[in-house]
């Protein structure tokens, strides 16, 4: 194919991955690595070292957004930083190693799993727009962790309180892992962390996600990059689609309900679960 | 970029923060991302016309960076103006955003005294500069 043409077409497949992963809370590579194995032939690890790219170009773009209106939690993300950088470091690591052992197929079957993963999780509470109130631990208490925004959708001041910190902070770690091993920023399970044991909202969670992915992905592109897996004649295009396509979806969320937003990302998952899966064990 | 607010009219979440922080780690955000974006567009549109007859398998076979991921190997590539250490820099930059937003962080929960915040995101900070700076280089 010729170059041109290539970077043209990586530049749209950079804006669906930024709308998806704007809307959804993921990073926006969960769309990016396996579309770029599939249809652009890149390699696995270079594949997931543009995954990262995605993630930090997205999380940058509605980052910024969500910052400026007081959407995402600072503090919060600040503090669950503290395990998912580590986890994302590990995990970084464990695919360079994979990749040097030619391992490349079972990197992409514990992909599709991950992917699996998370749809479970997300159909559980698919019906669920604002959580219950739930008591502070003493960890959330200390450290301040509560906050409050104005949903536009329901009209309504939401205050809320960060509750179960540690298995909180197991999760983060694992997604940390997975952000590292996979390119995909973990925002799937960070929302789901943030949603199920720290009991925040979904908007909140969201928002937060995106904020906490650019740490925790820098970590792993660091490392990826440094270790000669992100190619910049496919990351750079990535990346300006990528921020563009976050821009358009930063401008979506605030109208659209929760439960919209999890049915939006849900079917993506699943096909492409499946296709990664598939292609680990050599039946594309 | 301007997105809508989507909670304009409601308190920060974070009621220790000044206004003031909020604004700084927008600015860095947008700031790091439009230079690493202006970077590394400059960087594909300059590859693209000094490479006519490159295919996307030659460029998904050879990665052009790879003389420039360290410190020296980068300073020579700019200084002779090469296209494969300004694609570098720009990814560099990108990479160094959130790193920014964090050093904003910690720089803020500071100004208001708030050691134990001041404590965690000084760990997240000092985890990723090890780790980056060290790890990356040592399993390539």
């Amino acid at each position: 194919m010729d170059l041109a043409l290539f970077v043209v077409l990586i530049i749209l497949l950079g804006i669906a991955a930024g709308l998806v992963g704007s809307l959804t809370g993921l990073g926006g590579g969960v769309v990016v690595i396996p579309l770029l194995i599939v249809f652009f032939g890149a390699s696995v690890p270079i594949a997931i070292g543009t995954g990262f790219v995605t993630i930090l170009a997205t999380s940058s773009a509605t980052g910024a957004a969500y910052v400026r209106d007081h959407l995402s939690d600072i503090r919060i993300g600040m503090f669950l930083e503290v395990a998912t950088v580590p986890g994302a470091l590990l995990g970084a690591t464990a695919t360079v190693l994979i990749t040097h052992a030619n391992l490349e197929s079972a990197l992409l079957v514990a992909f599709g799993i991950v992917l699996f993963a998370i749809i479970p999780g997300s159909l559980a509470r698919r019906h669920i727009e604002l959580p219950s109130p739930q008591p502070q631990d003493s960890r959330s208490s200390y450290l301040g962790l509560t906050g409050t925004y104005h949903d536009n959708v329901l009209d309504q001041d939401v205050a809320y309180q960060g509750a179960r910190t540690t298995p909180a902070l197991g999760v983060m770690f694992g997604a940390g892992i997975v952000s590292g091993m996979f390119g995909i920023g973990g925002g799937v399970f960070k929302v789901l962390a943030l949603e199920r044991f720290l009991n925040l909202p979904m908007k909140v969670s969201t928002a937060t996600s995106n904020f906490m992915i650019g740490v925790t992905a820098a970590a792993g592109a660091g490392v990826m990059l440094a270790a000669g897996y992100v190619n910049p004649i496919v990351a750079a295009p990535v990346a300006i689609g990528t921020a563009f396509g976050a821009y358009l979806g930063s401008r979506v969320l605030p109208g659209l309900r929760n439960r919209t937003v999890r049915l939006l990302f849900l079917p993506v998952v699943a096909v492409l679960a499946i296709e990664m899966v598939l292609r680990g064990f050599g039946l594309p | 970029m301007n997105a809508p607010s989507p909670g304009s009219v409601g308190p920060p979440a974070d009621h220790s923060l000044p206004a003031e922080a909020y604004a700084r780690m927008t600015f860095v955000l947008r700031l790091g991302l439009g230079v690493a974006l202006a970077i590394l567009g400059g960087g594909i549109v300059a590859y693209i016309l000094a490479n006519p007859g490159a295919t996307s398998s030659s460029v998904l076979s050879n990665n052009p960076i790879l003389d420039y991921l360290s410190f020296p190997g980068l300073g020579s590539g700019l200084a002779d103006g090469s296209i494969g250490a300004v694609l570098t820099l720009g990814l560099i930059v990108l990479v160094a955003t959130p790193i920014l937003r964090v050093v904003s962080g910690l720089y803020y929960f500071r100004k208001v005294g708030e050691r134990a915040m001041v404590g965690i995101t000084f760990a997240v900070l000092l985890m990723l500069l090890l780790g980056i700076l060290l790890i990356g280089p040592h399993v390539r």
